[in-house]
């Protein structure tokens, strides 16, 4: 039906609308009215993505001019296309309603693994080998050369939308990656490309974080996206993460091996093509003086979106002289590289920071810091001239590169370590950790740049940390709750086991042979009440081996089997899905199975486990991140230097955002059902229980706090039994769903504006 | 006669029975007899008919061998040949041991279909009671027409019935009791066996070949048990161990299930990530795992471990499902190794659009309007409206015709007097009525009170009863027609006469009682 929300028609495509949702379109409405950035947490199942697509589309229909484009990043490729159906049956409900046929353009984009059609390049398994292949076959001086000599093969599917397919425009419509390689195919286009090339004039774009973050990709893909654009980060709770990791960089000895044939090849070509073809090097090298100007005019102009591998003071000065030419580079890279290897021959851990770094490298090497910062771009530019086709095989090096561009540009916040795994005992293997400290690095171009950022998933309490470690000023943050006809999920903190030893996984005691009983005792127990689907969470994968081989021992894990199938995650991606896929299977047919999974492991950031498939969900122990680990110790320190937060306070936030990210998983609705189980005592403390989600702490009473196996078994039986009375719409009417004219009504207006709280 | 195109498998000479030396036949379908210097058997048991034999025990002066019928009968055989006599005797006991289990399985099959059927059908029962127990006709006679009817219908209803899974469990209810003196017992049940066997189809490849030519059952089972396949957390240390190759098996089996891939994009991790990091980058320390010399012997033996189980679940949901699609299609044998039971990724695209829709979609948000109606899609209107008509009366009353029709009653109605002088009088009208009312005088009749009435329950039963047994018994003489062989000859000459007969002095019987009880 049509909404209106603060003078702002909406069209939302279904006959009822949850309270919440009202709310949250309320609060997406001011951040946009305001042009500023916003935090929005709400319980997963609550519609949120609808909410944020209906409102947002109204506003790009009322407003054109205020907001040009919608970007939406997810993080999982289901998620994107889900993204997209949600979309598809948006704007059906527009066509519908209004009578007029959708002028939208909405695209997904993901890698050409996804898209790809080329009949031999898709059929290759693995991300990295199809864009090897493809840039093997669409490069410019491949095509260049399969103009002299046709036998060179060539994608006829680049070819073809290289001639025509830049010139008609994308009709209007929703595209998911399999319209876009259906209409790719019809049209004979490269989809990937055409999608590359139709998102610069979409309405509506969505793909994967790594398209905005990732320096290395946004550089490529995201550089022209319009300024008045809002960009949305669904299931953001992990964003500083991902920054990170795009920023950071490890080298082995083998990267640097492998790095010294690249080297060596670069030589060689080099030298060759110096005798063939010098023209080429010197036109290179006047491109690099004048070019950098050029990116410097770009930028000023406001077309490009900034590339935090490339800072803004590199843009006014041209390449340094003592890189330009290409031996001079080459022979630069080397001297790095050497430096580099000395450096890992050292036998004991080192940490330094950059500026440390830097001098070292000054005084060992004579290399200066400013042509350490054109590294990167330098190479690419060499990489181009001198026509290397697959550079996949040219990772090594490019992966120095850019080593080098992060270390000298960014001074603060950055460490290196030099780490010791002890892989046989004879031989060292060090690895040189080049880690991000700041988050904010990575992301600070995007919220420069775009208008509007929104930041919101399930899970983002407690909601002012984000803001401080991704160091932006929102708008407005707030965190709704579900409201709900029947509480439909039942947290418990289960404490200690019948024989009254505490539960903990903590670290003196996790070994514990009591502790490990107890928590058989506990999954045991539920096994046996539960219907369907079980989902359990370890703190760790070594810790859940360790678990389940002394369950083994103990028998416990025979006496599960005889209420459920056991299904477990391993470390190998392919296996695990085949367990999820059997272990779904156990549960659609009635057996009923049992799920041990990990925190922090792939089934818990990006699997639902909706109704049945997961009618209970244990965490097992406090997911705390492995503490001892250098880096980690690093980022705290940082983290309480630059932005004043306390070692602990992060840590438990980390570990209780994980928490709810996996009990939220069985949670998927109103009419979805679950138990929540806290096997750990600490649990129950107030700075831990305080961090979990609103929508989760609401429902945590004060009785269900340091239970007993048996307590728990007890309040399980009679949620399990309430929940499964019938469950009708009548129920829900007027308190957790809204038709339109209750929503209109005076008292529920008011009663919604409790819905948000304002943190 | 017919025994000399029988299969000889065993002749033992000089065997006594009934103080009369003879020679011991055994037969693949019987075990016979005959006196020494006769031509014929005076002793023949099919092995179906045997429950089971005796020996005398090894120190008794006669060695001897007893046949127990199902019957309760007994026949014992004496073996006289001297020295050889106990040889002979262990020989025979041998073969019958191998057969008798063979035919017994069968008798029992038959068995208990024939008391299922009998528990299942009061009315077959009845008849059974009617026409076996008071001897009428042979159980025989009466099974051999019964059993072939019903195999096809019971077959159906078989079917129809739900496959019971196995038990997650099933190896965990074989623990071990230690007997005291350093070993280990297990006890071992058919249900086990069976699921074991169901569960790991290599098992019982194995079974089939080793036993009983390469080892006994005994034997095999018990280096079932002692194998590291059985053990699987214990790494396997390269001893001869035949059941080595069900590991690989197995092993192979995950691994095609796993390269194989899964159907639901929503659960495969692997396309899971939209743009990995590439190598070298990002914070994970993870050292590479694939290297395995650097774990533990106990790190090696724990994902062993969640190997297993992984596996073992897989197995016992295929298993459960397996049965259920067994008739279906033929090519589930390729699959049933693997433990993966449903056919490739032919309708992946399908399939992935049917799982992002339900995922998306929210129903209790959804209106009441939303529920899925097919629209009714008339070719001809006309003929929805008017149903099929035989194609000569084309000629159907239009719309016109009735409205026609409709406006002359009217008229007529408007018309209508009433002729007076032609009314019956009230008196005989009313006389009508009460002749007509019920118990009036038209109305009566003892043709409502039926036969059920006037008979007495237990007579109308038996009555019943008779009936449906002299059916039965005609439906038998019937089915000896066409007469083409000399049994069906002489059933019909002899005793089927006998049995009609019999029916109907039981039918003499029954109308005499009714009588008596009348008057």
């Amino acid at each position: 039906f049509r909404l209106n929300i603060e003078g702002l028609l909406v069209y939302f495509p279904y006959d009822y609308i949850y309270p919440e949702q009202y709310s949250y379109m309320l609060e997406l409405k001011r951040t946009l009215d305001a042009k500023g950035h916003g935090v929005l947490e709400m319980p997963s199942g609550t519609g949120k993505t609808i909410s944020l697509l209906s409102l947002i589309v109204a506003y790009q229909k009322a407003y054109p001019l205020e907001v040009t484009k919608l970007v939406y990043c997810s993080r999982t490729v289901p998620e994107i296309e889900k993204v997209v159906e949600e979309l598809r049956k948006l704007m059906d409900y527009y066509a519908k309603q209004t009578g007029v046929k959708n002028d939208f353009l909405a695209l997904a984009l993901s890698s050409r693994k996804n898209l790809c059609i080329h009949p031999e390049v898709s059929s290759l398994r693995f991300g990295k080998e199809v864009d090897g292949k493809c840039h093997s076959l669409t490069a410019s001086y491949i095509r260049a050369q399969h103009h002299s000599n046709p036998s060179q093969p060539v994608c006829q599917f680049f070819e073809e939308f290289d001639a025509v397919g830049r010139q008609v425009p994308i009709p209007p419509g929703i595209y998911n990656l399999d319209d876009l390689k259906d209409f790719g195919r019809r049209k004979g286009w490269c989809p990937y490309f055409l999608a590359r090339y139709a998102i610069l004039h979409a309405n509506i774009v969505v793909y994967s974080y790594h398209y905005l973050l990732d320096p290395k990709i946004a550089d490529l893909v995201s550089k022209e996206l319009a300024k008045k654009s809002v960009v949305v980060f669904d299931e953001a709770h992990n964003i500083d993460n991902v920054c990170i990791d795009s920023m950071s960089v490890n080298i082995t000895r083998r990267t640097l091996d492998r790095c010294q044939t690249n080297v060596e090849t670069l030589q060689n070509t080099i030298s060759r093509i110096k005798e063939t073809d010098a023209a080429k090097l010197r036109e290179e090298y006047r491109r690099l003086v004048e070019g950098l100007k050029e990116a410097n005019v770009a930028r000023e102009t406001d077309i490009y979106l900034s590339n935090p591998v490339l800072p803004d003071e590199i843009l006014q000065e041209a390449v340094p002289g003592s890189i330009r030419t290409a031996e001079h580079f080459v022979g630069f890279i080397k001297r790095f590289l050497e430096y580099l290897k000395a450096r890992l021959r050292i036998h004991h851990v080192v940490q330094e920071s950059a500026p440390q770094f830097l001098k070292d490298i000054y005084e060992k090497v004579c290399i200066d810091r400013k042509p350490l910062r054109f590294c990167a771009k330098r190479l690419r530019s060499l990489l181009r001239t001198l026509e290397i086709a697959d550079i996949a095989d040219f990772s090594a090096i490019t992966l120095i590169s850019h080593f080098a561009t992060l270390v000298s540009t960014y001074s603060k916040g950055n460490l290196y370590d030099y780490d010791f795994h002890q892989k046989t005992p004879t031989i060292a293997n060090p690895v040189l950790h080049f880690s991000c400290m700041d988050p904010s690095i990575a992301i600070k171009p995007v919220f420069g740049r775009f208008q509007s950022v929104i930041i919101t998933s399930g899970t983002l309490s407690p909601l002012d940390i984000y803001p401080r470690i991704l160091d932006f000023r929102p708008v407005t943050m707030a965190s709704f709750t579900m409201t709900l006809a029947r509480t439909c999920l039942c947290p418990l903190i289960v404490g200690r086991g019948n024989d009254q030893v505490a539960m903990t996984s903590k670290f003196e005691t996790r070994e514990d042979f009591a502790v490990i009983r107890n928590y058989g005792n506990l999954l045991l127990e539920m096994s046996a009440i539960v219907p369907d689907g079980i989902v359990a969470f370890f703190t760790s994968y070594i810790y859940m081996e360790n678990i389940v081989a002394s369950w083994y021992e103990q028998g416990i894990l025979e006496n599960i089997q005889r209420n459920k199938l056991i299904f477990i995650e391993t470390q190998d991606a392919a296996e695990t899905s085949m367990a999820l896929e059997k272990y779904q299977e156990a549960c659609e047919n009635g057996r009923g199975a049992i799920l041990l999974s990990v925190a922090r492991g792939k089934v818990s950031e990006g699997i639902d486990f909706v109704h049945h498939f997961g009618r209970a969900v244990i965490m097992f122990g406090v997911p705390y991140v492995y503490t001892q680990s250098r880096i980690l110790k690093a980022r705290l320190e940082y983290l309480r230097d630059q932005f004043q937060i306390r070692e602990n306070d992060f840590l438990t936030f980390d570990a209780m955002r994980h928490a709810a990210q996996c009990v939220g998983r069985a949670i998927r609705g109103k009419t979805d059902y679950g138990l929540m189980i806290f096997a750990d005592k600490r649990y129950a403390r107030a700075d831990k229980r305080g961090k979990l989600p609103r929508w989760i702490q609401e429902h945590l009473t004060d009785g269900s706090l340091n239970l007993t196996i048996d307590e728990t078994v007890q309040l399980s039986k009679h949620f399990l039994r309430q929940m499964a009375q019938p469950f009708r719409r009548e129920d829900q009417l007027g308190l957790s769903l809204l038709t339109l004219e209750q929503l209109q009504s005076e008292d529920m207006l008011q009663k919604i504006a409790q819905i948000a709280q304002q943190a | 006669m017919a025994s000399l195109s029988e299969e000889v498998l065993l002749v033992v000479k000089r065997v006594r029975q009934r103080k009369q030396d003879g020679t011991l036949y055994l037969m693949a379908e019987r075990i016979a007899w005959g006196p020494e210097g006769k031509d014929r058997f005076t002793v023949s048991h099919l092995y179906a008919d045997i429950r089971c034999q005796k020996i005398s025990p090894d120190g008794k002066a006669k060695i001897q061998l007893q046949l127990i019928l199902h019957t309760g009968e007994s026949t014992t055989f004496h073996f006289s040949n001297g020295s050889t006599a106990l040889k002979d005797r262990d020989a025979t006991k041998e073969l019958l041991q191998q057969l008798l289990p063979k035919f017994k399985k069968k008798a029992n099959k038959e068995l208990e279909e024939k008391n299922r059927m009998l528990q299942e059908d009061p009315v077959l029962f009845q008849l059974y009671k009617d026409l076996v127990v008071s001897q009428v006709i042979s159980a025989e006679e009466f099974w051999a027409n019964r059993l072939s009817l019903n195999t096809v219908e019971h077959s159906l209803s078989n079917n129809s019935k739900q496959e019971v899974g196995i038990s997650a469990a099933f190896l965990a209810d074989i623990r071990p009791q230690t007997d005291g003196c350093n070993g280990l017992r297990y006890n071992l049940t058919s249900d086990i066996i069976e699921s074991i066997f169901r569960t790991y189809p290599t098992v019982k490849q194995k079974y089939a070949e080793n036993v009983p030519h390469n080892l006994t059952e005994k034997e095999f089972w018990t280096r079932f048990f002692q194998s590291h396949y059985f053990h699987r957390d214990r790494i396997s240390t390269g001893q001869q161990d035949i059941f080595s190759e069900c590991a690989k098996q197995d092993e192979k089996g995950l691994n095609s299930m796993v390269t194989q891939g899964v159907k639901n994009p929503m659960v495969d991790l692997l396309s899971l990530e939209d743009k990995t990091l590439d190598e070298g980058y990002g914070t994970a320390t993870v050292p590479t795992t694939s290297n395995s010399s650097n774990k533990s012997l106990r790190e090696n033996s724990n994902s062993a471990i969640i190997k297993r189980f992984n596996h073992h679940s897989a197995m016992v949901l295929a298993a459960g499902l397996r049965k259920a699609e067994a008739p279906s299609d033929q090519a589930s044998e390729t699959s049933s190794t693997d433990g993966n039971s449903r056919d490739s990724d032919f309708f992946q695209l399908p399939l992935k659009k049917v799982k992002l829709q339900e995922s998306i979609e929210y129903d209790d948000l959804q209106g009441d309007s939303g529920r899925k109606t097919i629209a009714l899609n008339l070719k001809k209107s006309d003929r929805y409206s008017h149903g099929p008509i035989p194609l000569q009366s084309q000629h159907y009353t239009t719309s016109q015709d009735i409205i026609n029709s409709i406006s002359i009653i009217q008229h007529e109605m408007r018309n209508y007097k009433p002729r007076l002088t032609q009314v019956m009088s009230s008196n005989a009208a009313s006389s009508a009525i009460t002749a007509l009312s019920p118990g009036g005088l038209l109305m009566q009749g003892g043709a409502q009170q039926t036969i059920n009435q006037l008979v007495p329950t237990d007579v109308q039963i038996e009555l019943k009863h008779l009936y449906t047994a002299a059916g039965e018994l005609l439906r038998h003489f019937w089915s000896c027609f066409p007469v083409n062989t000399p049994f069906l000859e002489d059933k019909l000459m002899g005793h089927l006469e006998e049995m009609l007969q019999a029916a109907y002095s039981k039918f003499q019987v029954w109308q005499t009682r009714r009588m008596m009880r009348k008057t």
